[in-house]
């Protein structure tokens, strides 16, 4: 198994880089602007706290991007949440898939394993990436506060930033379960579930009567606006993310021992 | 008495409403070469891949080296060699790299034995699999299902793709390997290879086995099985 998992994470390692490196630049330059940004910022954070149920929506109501604090929750939380679900939906909807996609599946599975190792170590590669990638990113995000020198509560972004990768395993485990049913390749079908749970979190924050259905969502745990604000984590959102996790990766293993595999 | 290596009894296996294979039994003993045939989507691919756990079956057994093809599902793998009728790897992967990986996986050396089958199937080592052609790609499966030195070699249909030279090493190799109590399953179109190295040999046609009285049999009686197929 561990041989399976070696060559996976050899497979996998030049995404992994593409994925965290471009993220954590793209986060770290944003973290930089902010220095140049500073001087308009006030009258900005003005105009956007007053926005009605949009202001709501990005956190600008509670925190003023005026400060590091909330320019990051606003700005750099909405690029690195929607970059790693991306990420992670690409990463799991592929990765059993891609051996009948490939054509490889003859080859991996008339090696001396039972098909439950070879899932096991593919999910254990799609979570030592996401891993990875989160380290990557707060590594970049970190720099980025040191060179400004500013004050960055940093438990409200260690908190942050596990909370996203919750969400990122939680979005990697239904796309994990997915990515057991055939062997096709579900690339757009993964964009196209993170921009969907992203869009549903986005969504029920603007719309006051879908407020009740967040915790159904991913994103609804590992909002920056109200990590950076203090506020309660909820623990309904907690619960349901590791239900759909688990049920996930149980389905992955269940469908593709019970089913023919393609040649 | 020899050891049955393979023992299929009544195994069925269908895709939803489609035919693969009914009530196929056949056996296979310790040091044969079995000749495989039949025309295209006559259930040896099915059969094959029903013996090595790719597809679940609907009905009946299947014992290889006398274990449960279900249940001992891994241990079985160990001792076999596959080699698949279209040999895909991972692209981006030298050949060198593949073959470690194969033997890696099985928590074995098989260095020299690598070396030595790539000598002779002139296997280059140093080239990436996306830059092989499928005979090349094909040697790199021979050096993969041999490299161990199995106890049972499942060939699905192994030399379409190679040059002549290499198909006549390749059965060196098979030879040298069942004179040490190696056993083959041979699935094949061609019928001067079941003739020339086959002890024993079975025809599938329309997901149904026959068993040859002999694997030595004339073109036209060979032919006739593919002829009736069509009718």
């Amino acid at each position: 198994m561990r041989t399976v998992l070696k060559r996976e994470l050899i497979q996998n390692i030049k995404n992994l880089l593409i994925w965290s490196i471009s993220v954590g630049i793209l986060g770290l330059i944003c973290i930089l602007l902010y220095e140049s940004m500073q001087g308009d910022m006030k009258e900005m954070a003005d105009a956007f706290s007053n926005m009605g149920a949009f202001s709501d929506a990005f956190g600008m109501s509670t925190l003023s991007i005026a400060s590091l604090k909330g320019y990051f929750a606003t700005e750099i939380g909405a690029v690195h949440g929607l970059g790693s679900g991306m990420f992670a939906a690409i990463t799991a909807i592929s990765i059993i898939s891609k051996e009948e996609d490939g054509h490889t599946g003859e080859f991996t599975f008339s090696l001396p394993l039972s098909r439950s190792k070879i899932i096991a170590a593919k999910g254990i590669c799609v979570a030592i990436m996401l891993v990875v990638f989160t380290a990557v990113c707060t590594v970049f995000y970190i720099v980025g506060f040191k060179i400004l020198g500013e004050d960055m509560p940093m438990d409200q972004f260690f908190t942050f930033m596990g909370s996203q990768l919750l969400m990122n395993a939680e979005i990697a485990g239904i796309c994990f379960g997915l990515s057991s049913l055939a062997g096709k390749n579900r690339i757009g079908l993964g964009l196209g579930i993170a921009l969907l749970l992203y869009s549903y979190d986005v969504m029920g924050r603007v719309v006051p009567d879908l407020k009740d259905s967040l915790f159904w969502g991913p994103y609804s745990y590992c909002n920056a606006a109200e990590i950076f604000t203090g506020a309660d984590t909820p623990a309904k959102a907690l619960v349901v993310a590791v239900i759909v996790l688990a049920l996930g990766v149980l389905f992955a293993f269940w469908n593709y021992n019970r089913r023919d595999l393609a040649s | 008495m020899s050891k049955k290596v393979i023992e299929i009894n009544n195994l069925t296996k269908s895709y939803g409403k489609s035919r693969g294979v009914i009530d196929v039994s056949f056996s296979v003993e310790e040091g044969d070469i079995f000749g495989f045939l039949g025309p295209n989507g006559a259930g040896k691919s099915t059969t094959i891949r029903s013996m090595l756990g790719f597809l679940k079956i609907n009905s009946g057994s299947i014992k290889i080296l006398g274990m449960d093809s279900i249940k001992d599902h891994e241990k079985i793998l160990r001792d076999v060699g596959y080699m698949p009728s279209e040999a895909w790897f991972y692209d981006n992967m030298k050949v060198s790299d593949v073959i470690k990986y194969a033997a890696d996986v099985r928590g074995l050396d098989c260095t020299e034995e690598a070396g030595k089958i790539c000598e002779i199937l002139k296997v280059d080592i140093k080239k990436r699999i996306k830059q092989l052609s499928l005979g090349n790609r094909k040697k790199v499966s021979i050096a993969c299902a041999m490299q161990h030195k199995p106890k049972l070699f499942i060939f699905d249909e192994p030399t379409s793709g190679l040059d002549p030279l290499i198909q006549k090493k390749f059965f060196g190799l098979i030879n040298e390997y069942v004179d040490n109590d190696a056993t083959c399953l041979l699935s094949t179109h061609v019928l001067s290879e079941v003739d020339k190295y086959c002890r024993h040999a079975a025809i599938m046609r329309e997901g149904r086995l026959m068993m040859l009285e002999t694997p030595h049999i004339d073109d036209e009686t060979f032919l006739s099985f593919y002829e009736d197929e069509e009718e």
